[in-house]
């Protein structure tokens, strides 16, 4: 093959694997809108799209949405005012309303999605297309597993397509034939791929929707193949589709003659439909037969849709229209915290700004500060940044002074520890060693299991106390002067604090307080830490951030910028643990003598408001005692995280609906459900609405990807879903199977979304809603593309207002608009 | 041929979203470029309007200029590579004459 048809090739890959979105390693679970690649057309059509790609639903079935009315999560007003908005013209006729409405709740619903991008062996040969599934997962699984099994794919240093090849004509399982094919296969898998398809008949014109075929057939292995072309190299889409393509070509027959298309599950016809919603009315089918034609039946999902979000929409726009409850207190506050813009931090700030003279704000938990961080033990770096960026800054933990005796302690224990975990895992992989391992360690292992089942909380305490003992704590510092210049720290400096609005009436304390999760025997951790950290713990961050807001050189050219921050502010950094709500002051021995008490008072309020948050969300998790008191609840939501059995240790970010950006005077007062992103934002701190444009461009960004990944594991589990955590293998770190082989799972799993049939999280896409110049907000959206897709093709909803007091206005193809709802009820 | 000694090849430059920076580089490689130049964060006006450039806290969505420069002989598969990239993606491409003056770093 030539070189230009190679890179032909090379073009059509890329092209064609836009259908899927990287799947990130489970260790650093990123979040990501499964449907990433199709942002640029409008929602429906994207849905649409990946329907006969995928298979897959893009709305919850309209069964659920019937269900949801019928519990008053969506009443006839909000699927009339849906109507109006999508579909004014149907409701043109009189009495067209009615038929709509019985329609939508009592049509025959349409069937679910059926692939239709299919490979020729999952047409004529589905056998063959299993036997091509499995080796393609057997394979990749191998491949992947590498690192951490016992047992290394040989040739694996040369790479996916040269170790596979190597192998695969040895596969027993194989006929004969298809051996020998595989033996002759070409150095280069571009020339695999070009050969298959010529063998397989497939035209040029059809080449790349070919490709996407063998793309969708195993979603997860080739959204996880994607990632890591793009980032490690050692196997890409291309080395992929050749094994796929090279396996077809040997298997299949192409010269057999395809066999009779299945025919799908047949849509209700619209006469059934007709008939269906005159019965429910009493009328004449010829009667309501016009009307319905003016709504298409797969436009049905949507309308649903639409009213199922706007029965939140509403309401919350309505709550945040009315002046705050009481006016921002002109005292220095007692401190100010800031915590990460997560959902999950709603509740740790409403609680706190209960206890005291608190104020909170919202700022990406990353805290503008862009690390690759390396603790004390000196293991593998780890990138705390949003994974839109690359971390330019390698921090390191080292002893603080005077504490070296004392690290070299903590560092032995924690060598200690991982070289017996090591060995304790060695032996149990190991072929003979097992039968002495049960010897030597079944005796303590057996009760340590029972004991980490049935009383989880205590042993889950007894454990720290031991490790602590083993591996006791030892002050550290950050190496912040040598991972930024002078300048890098004055600039994020001043974008951190422009951005949340926070550039005067500082307080003697300030706290940045990052998120993680601690959770024991949970593959899927890291989709419980920060995003903005990229799935990691926000803790480094926060005191990297602290140490430079509080070095004088960074003040000094602060205030030559207009911030001035007082000799009397102290940045201290602190940890959000969302599975326990216990928040960790970071750094103490750092804290200069005069703040201490500040500092101390603070930690018992936050501990208080933990404690009362936990209660709080003990009401919704599964297993926690109903009645039991504050205190108990409390109790018992700080042990899940330690019970190994637990498959709801938290709900994460389940709920999560809306994203504001202003003032926490927009949002004070009110019980936002901790479904709210919330980021702090003063206009008049921004001059040039660089920061607005920043916010919008990342922090959203990144919300959105979160907020897609909780939409679609819900309305499409067996897609873009992991499936239930009870059956899930974790495989070479990279991800789970359901079982031992198959598909790599994408997204969360059911237990992260819903409590068997219930559904914990409502999907809806994202509202945001900003404070701030409309003609400032058109700017930014006019110059950046990203922006465009989101508001323009439906895939986030946006309403903003310029200042307290005026009414929110909707974001449309038509400009801005005052609340729809109240023209509708106009009608 | 040369000019004041300096050897022709051709230079390709690309301007795509970050998020189609790793295929076009793929596209560079694959085709035989030994290099590249790529430059994040690049502004301008083009057929859809205003870009933004620099993003500061998101380089994916910000467009990224990459250069590379080959013999002419292999320029014709890189070509063909990126066209049908681009035919499928936003984004520009200019191709053009160039002299080096080291040779062998390009071979």
């Amino acid at each position: 093959m030539s070189a230009a048809e190679r890179a032909r090739l090379r073009a059509d890959v890329a092209v064609a694997g836009r259908i899927l979105a990287p799947a990130w390693p489970l260790e650093t679970f990123i979040a990501v809108n499964p449907l990433d690649g199709l942002e640029d057309r409008p929602f429906e059509q994207a849905v649409a799209l990946a329907g006969g790609a995928f298979g897959a639903r893009g709305t919850l079935d309209e069964g659920a949405f019937r269900r949801a009315h019928a519990e008053g999560r969506v009443t006839d007003a909000d699927l009339l005012a849906a109507l109006e908005r999508r579909h004014p013209e149907a409701l043109a006729e009189p009495g067209a309303a009615e038929i709509l409405l019985a329609d939508l709740l009592h049509a025959p619903p349409a069937p679910s999605p059926v692939r239709s991008l299919l490979t020729r062996a999952e047409r004529e040969a589905p056998g063959f297309a299993a036997a091509i599934d499995a080796q393609a997962g057997k394979w990749c699984a191998a491949f992947v597993e590498a690192g951490e099994a016992a047992w290394a794919m040989p040739g694996r240093d040369a790479g996916f397509y040269a170790a596979w090849r190597a192998l695969a004509p040895r596969d027993p399982s194989l006929p004969r034939p298809a051996r020998r094919a595989l033996a002759a296969l070409p150095d280069a898998p571009e020339d695999a791929i070009l050969a298959a398809l010529e063998t397989l008949a497939i035209p040029a014109g059809e080449r790349r929707a070919y490709l996407q075929a063998h793309l969708v057939a195993l979603p997860g292995w080739a959204s996880h193949v994607r990632w890591r072309g793009e980032r490690d190299g050692d196997v890409d889409l291309v080395d992929y589709l050749a094994l796929r393509l090279a396996y077809e070509a040997a298997l299949l027959d192409p010269t057999a003659p395809a066999p009779e298309a299945r025919p799908a599950a047949a849509a209700p016809t619209p006469a059934e439909r007709a008939a269906r919603v005159a019965a429910v009315l009493g009328a004449e089918p010829a009667a309501v037969a016009p009307v319905l034609e003016r709504l298409p039946a797969d436009c049905r999902p949507f309308v649903w849709l639409d009213a199922y979000e706007e029965h939140y929409r509403g309401p919350l726009l309505e709550a945040l229209a009315q002046p705050p409850a009481e006016p921002p207190s002109a005292a220095r506050p007692a401190a100010q915290v800031v915590c990460c813009i997560d959902a999950r931090s709603e509740g740790l700030r409403r609680h706190l700004e209960a206890k005291g003279d608190y104020e909170t704000l919202g700022f990406a938990g990353f805290f503008a500060v862009a690390i690759r961080f390396q603790d004390l033990a000196g293991g593998a770096p780890s990138a705390l940044c949003p994974v839109l960026l690359s971390p330019g800054h390698a921090v390191r933990e080292r002893p603080a002074p005077g504490a070296e005796a004392l690290a070299e302690r903590r560092l032995a224990g924690l060598q200690a520890l991982s070289g017996a975990e090591d060995g304790f895992h060695a032996a149990k992989d190991g072929a003979v060693a097992p039968f002495a391992l049960a010897e030597s360690a079944g005796w303590a292992a057996g009760p340590l299991a029972a004991a980490k089942t049935l009383l989880p909380g205590a042993s889950g305490r007894l454990r720290e106390r031991l490790r602590r003992h083993a591996v006791p704590d030892a002050p550290t510092v950050l190496g912040v002067q040598e991972a930024f210049s002078f300048d890098e720290r004055a600039l994020f400096a001043e974008v951190a604090l422009t951005m949340m609005g926070l550039t005067g009436g500082f307080g003697r304390l300030v706290v940045l307080c990052g998120h993680g999760s601690r959770t024991e025997n949970n593959p899927y951790a890291a989709a419980l830490d920060c995003g903005a950290c990229g799935g990691n713990r926000g803790g480094p961050n926060a005191r990297t951030a602290a140490a430079i807001l509080n070095g004088a050189d960074v003040r000094a050219h602060l205030a030559t910028r207009g911030i001035e921050i007082g000799e009397d502010t102290w940045f201290a950094a602190a940890e959000h643990d969302t599975a326990s709500d216990r928040v960790t002051l970071l750094d103490r021995h750092l804290v200069p003598a005069t703040h201490v008490e500040d500092l101390d008072r603070l930690a018992e309020d936050l501990d208080a408001a933990g404690a009362r948050l936990s209660a709080e969300r003990a009401a919704s998790l599964p297993g926690a005692p109903r009645a039991a008191s504050a205190r108990a609840a409390a109790r018992h939501v700080r042990a899940r995280g330690t019970d190994w059995a637990q498959v709801f240790p938290e709900w994460g970010l389940a709920g999560n609906a809306a994203f504001v950006v202003g003032p926490r005077s927009l949002t004070r007062g009110i019980d936002l459900g901790r479904r709210a992103f919330l980021h702090s934002y003063d206009p008049a701190a921004d001059r040039d609405g660089g920061a607005l444009e920043t916010i919008l461009t990342a922090p959203l960004v990144v919300a959105q990807w979160i907020n897609c990944q909780y939409y679609f594991s819900t309305v499409e589990p067996a897609v873009f879903g992991a499936g239930t955590k009870t059956i899930h293998n974790v495989i070479g770190g990279v991800g789970v199977l359901a079982g031992h082989d198959g598909d790599l799972q994408l997204g969360l799993p059911w237990q992260s979304v819903a409590d068997g049939e219930r559904l914990v999280h409502e999907p809806m896409r994202l509202l945001a809603i900003v404070q701030a110049p409309l003609a400032r907000i058109d700017a930014i959206v006019a110059r950046n593309t990203v922006l465009q897709h989101l508001f323009g093709n439906g895939w986030v909803a946006l309403a903003a207002r310029e200042q307290p007091g005026d009414p929110w206005q909707r974001h449309t193809a038509n400009g801005w608009r005052s609340e729809i709802r109240e023209e509708v009820g106009a009608r | 041929m040369s000019r004041d000694g300096l050897t022709k090849m051709t230079k390709i430059e690309v301007v795509v979203g970050g998020a189609d920076v790793p295929a076009v580089r793929e596209v560079f490689t694959s085709a035989g470029a030994t290099g590249f130049t790529g430059v994040s964060g690049v502004s301008g006006l083009g057929h859809h309007g205003y870009h933004q450039g620099r993003l500061l806290f998101n380089e994916q969505d910000a467009l990224a200029l990459l250069i590379t420069v080959v013999p002419e002989e292999r320029a014709g598969a890189l070509l063909a590579g990126l066209r049908p990239l681009l035919d499928a993606s936003p984004g520009v491409m200019f191709v053009s004459d160039t002299y080096v003056s080291r040779p062998d770093y390009f071979q």
